[in-house]
């Protein structure tokens, strides 16, 4: 009798995902909308793609996969692609996910008055254009653009651009205006208030990509098993701290400062991974002083990298020279070959270059988050060890952000948003300053090299050129680089499953005890 | 008195004034662009220049300052870039937040502080002075964000008797509520204690030398009647002169507490819409703020009659 009680106990324990645990997450800022892909920033996104998904997503190196599509196929001249959607996908009010509501939705996105952050990517005034989308049948979509782009897909993942999510038409309220996210994500809308938390419940009825439990960016196995995520403004890291140590936190990102002390705290644990965000010293090619390439080589020798990274990330870093992401399938034997440390090439070259102690303002900011202050600092003592007059102008982010829009700057210690495909990698940075300020490299080759990047599928040519590009940047020395981003995030020892991933906080996947 | 009270308040009104336009220029002054802090790196000269648009940006200073101020003579301060909430529910919602707790705060520094810096006066250069004045200098000298932190620890994860992170209404849960402002009044209790007990005392110290003090005393007057009854009404002027210039003060942001103790106050709203450029917010708040000023010191000059019965025949 006791076993068969027992066994009975056991039955819904078998019978599925357990969803009985909530988690609350610790984030430094409120979202700005819960309208995915409008008024947004990083956070913004990461909240919404939890809810909302698109026809592809990003796989854990950055490659764009199909999600809500079981497969693409690319036509012969490169200009129609044919998605075919997943069966059985289902929207968080239940309604099933067909054709129509793909059209209906890039209707809506391509609608100026829906302020889409990505209108613009699509309607050919960034050199890309959507000429038709049509659905032949409810599981098909085909859209056609006017030129073969090996960035279409790219695009269309793009977290800012909320993965050109697919959600449904209830969405939106009659009067046009936005109401709540109805997506096909694991996780529904839970409640927002304002400068408080933001939280999101279980989606009970989602169809997974795949259910082997093994997390690939977005479009591995998503499962969700909490009940409610609740996300807690929390702007203080000491404060954050304090909630980890007490519980009150389950899960938050933080400083790198912090790590050491919180892998001592008996109840937490600590991970951390690298991110594609890249950490540079630009350099203004215009100014009267650093055009001197002589003297940017200088400045490139006589840095200590390795020592660079280990300070400005509480040894958390790893020394990346090249624009390519270390974890990208791009990031090859050429990648690894960046600038060496030599600091009497360096005292040379300054000689060379006629440099006579012309002072070199370096910018930066203190955002806590951000190395920019630390690796400025590094950066100015190895400077003034070979004899450059380097000095540190700390401005806020605002203030420097409108600098580099400006080109206004000698140098600066910045940071580069995460960019997978090492064609906008590239582009970040390079193009006409006439047109663009805020452009650092303006060769006119490496131009040409990173347009047929943009265009060419092949991969064997693509890597071809990605080497050809580092070696000119590195030559060059427009900017430096310096290590990619590293997420930090210390989680309670109850939370598992929880993989950090280019500083997004993905709940699929993660338990709690 | 409804003469005075009526002046004070059309005095008030190019004191707003000046307040709205120079706001609304010096922030325009500081670089940097919502627009661009929005989009980031990932901005391109279309997607920056669709944002501007949207956000009326792309209009000339003129035009946007008309905008902005024919809509604040019709009482709308307008929406926030970054939310796209109505302002002026945002910032009374905000204010609402800040000012329970400095207003409990400073009552209750009041009512501690005061009677402290009176008996610290009357027992000048004894022990006890020399302990009160040590502990208001002390009180005074610690950062309000390190005093924060300190009682976060001690309360919150020492003891655990306080939630350390988080913010419960107190219209939707009084009890838990309650227990989301303790530590937050009790910092500013704190440090408003050491500013108002030096005020209280100094102000004390300088009636008990005057002639009609001693008068009182050689008159035989006990020294309770002759503290409390003579020497407190004079010496409580400053005093709540002081108080109203901390209550105007605090009540215009506290967002050093409010980010120790994630408090959504207005404190918090201002400083994240100055670093994020959210210029209509910054506008509203400090107009907010400056009619908060005037009405709170208003009020406290329609008070010194209470105590001073001079003022009220001046």
């Amino acid at each position: 009798m006791n076993r068969l009680l027992a066994g009975l106990c056991l039955v819904p324990l078998l019978a599925g995902p357990v969803l009985a645990q909530s988690l609350t997450v610790a984030v430094q800022a409120d979202v700005r909308s819960i309208n995915p892909g409008v008024n947004r920033d990083d956070g913004t996104d990461d909240f919404a793609l939890q809810m909302v998904e698109g026809l592809v997503g990003y796989d854990e190196g950055g490659t764009p996969q199909p999600l809500l599509a079981e497969k693409v196929d690319l036509s012969a001249d490169g200009k129609t692609y044919t998605f075919t959607l997943r069966q059985g996908v289902k929207f968080h009010n239940g309604a099933e996910l067909s054709s129509a509501d793909v059209l209906w939705n890039w209707q809506r996105y391509m609608d100026p008055k829906t302020d889409w952050r990505c209108t613009s990517e699509f309607d050919g005034r960034s050199g890309l254009k959507v000429e038709s989308v049509t659905a032949p049948d409810a599981r098909t979509v085909v859209m056609t653009i006017d030129k073969p782009n090996a960035l279409f897909l790219d695009t269309m993942a793009r977290t800012d651009c909320a993965m050109t999510a697919i959600i449904h038409k209830d969405s939106v309220k009659a009067d046009g205006t936005f109401d709540k996210p109805i997506g096909t994500g694991p996780y529904k809308f839970g409640e927002w208030k304002r400068g408080e938390f933001f939280s999101m419940t279980a989606f009970e009825g989602y169809a997974s990509p795949r259910t082997d439990g093994k997390v690939d960016g977005y479009v591995g196995s998503k499962r969700p098993r909490l009940k409610e995520v609740k996300f807690l403004v929390v702007k203080d890291p000491a404060t954050i701290t304090a909630g980890l140590t007490s519980g009150a936190i389950d899960l938050s990102e933080v400083l790198p400062s912090d790590v050491q002390q919180l892998r001592n705290a008996p109840k937490l644990d600590v991970v951390t991974a690298p991110t594609a965000v890249r950490h540079v010293l630009l350099i203004q090619t215009r100014d009267p002083v650093m055009k001197n390439q002589k003297l940017r080589q200088a400045i490139a020798a006589a840095l200590d990298m390795d020592e660079v990274v280990a300070a400005a990330s509480d040894n958390l870093g790893e020394t990346n020279t090249s624009p390519i992401f270390s974890r990208s399938a791009y990031f090859g034997a050429v990648e690894k070959q960046g600038l060496k440390y030599d600091p009497a090439r360096a005292k040379a070259l300054l000689a060379e270059a006629g440099y006579k102690g012309e002072k070199i303002s370096i910018l930066a900011n203190k955002r806590p988050r951000v190395p920019s202050f630390s690796a400025a600092v590094v950066v100015q003592a190895m400077l003034q060890a070979v004899g450059v007059n380097a000095e540190i102008e700390v401005l806020d982010w605002a203030t420097q952000l409108d600098r580099y829009n400006k080109g206004n700057y000698q140098m600066q210690s910045f940071s580069f948003s995460a960019r997978f495909d090492p064609a906008i990698a590239f582009e970040q940075f390079a193009g006409d300053k006439d047109k663009q300020p805020r452009k650092v490299w303006e060769n006119p080759d490496a131009l040409a090299k990173i347009d047929r990047l943009m265009t060419v599928a092949d991969r064997a040519e693509r890597q071809k050129l990605v080497d050809e590009l580092h070696r000119q940047v590195v030559e060059d020395v427009p900017l430096i680089f310096m290590f990619n981003g590293v997420d930090a995030i210390a989680h309670s020892k109850r939370v598992k499953g929880f993989q950090p991933w280019q500083s997004k906080l993905r709940m699929w996947e993660v338990t709690a005890d | 008195m409804l003469r005075f009270a009526l002046t004070r308040i059309v005095m008030a009104i190019p004191t707003l004034l000046i307040v709205a336009v120079s706001v609304f220029v010096l922030i325009r002054l500081i670089p940097g662009d919502p627009a661009s802090l929005m989009l980031g790196d990932l901005a391109t000269p279309a997607s920056l220049a669709d944002l501007r648009a949207r956000l009326g940006l792309d209009q000339s200073l003129p035009v946007q300052f008309a905008i902005w101020f024919g809509n604040l003579l019709r009482g709308d301060l307008g929406i926030s870039i970054n939310s796209q909430e109505q302002i002026l529910p945002l910032v009374i919602a905000r204010f609402w937040v800040s000012a329970q707790i400095v207003l409990v705060a400073v009552l209750l520094a009041s009512l501690v502080a005061v009677p402290a810096g009176v008996i610290a006066a009357w027992k000048q250069d004894s022990a006890l002075d020399i302990g009160l004045v040590a502990v208001a200098t002390l009180l005074l000298s610690i950062p309000t964000f390190w005093l924060g932190l300190l009682l976060l620890l001690f309360f919150g994860l020492k003891l655990g008797w306080l939630p350390v992170v988080g913010y419960v209404s107190v219209a939707d849960n009084p009890t838990a509520g309650l227990l989301y402002l303790v530590m937050p009044i009790l910092t500013l209790f704190l440090h408003e204690i050491g500013v108002l007990l030096r005020m209280a005392r100094a102000s004390t110290l300088e009636v008990l030398r005057l002639d009609y003090i001693t008068h009182a005393r050689a008159k035989g007057l006990s020294e309770m009647t002759v503290l409390w009854r003579h020497a407190f009404k004079n010496a409580f002027g400053p005093t709540w002169t002081l108080i109203g210039l901390v209550l105007g003060n605090l009540l215009g942001g506290i967002a050093v507490v409010e980010t120790v103790f994630t408090i959504p106050g207005l404190g918090r709203l201002l400083v994240d819409s100055i670093f994020a450029r959210d210029y209509p917010v910054i506008q509203g708040c400090m107009l907010f703020i400056a009619f908060t000023y005037v009405l709170v010191n208003l009020v406290i000059d329609l008070c010194y009659p209470l105590f001073d019965p001079r003022v009220a025949s001046q």
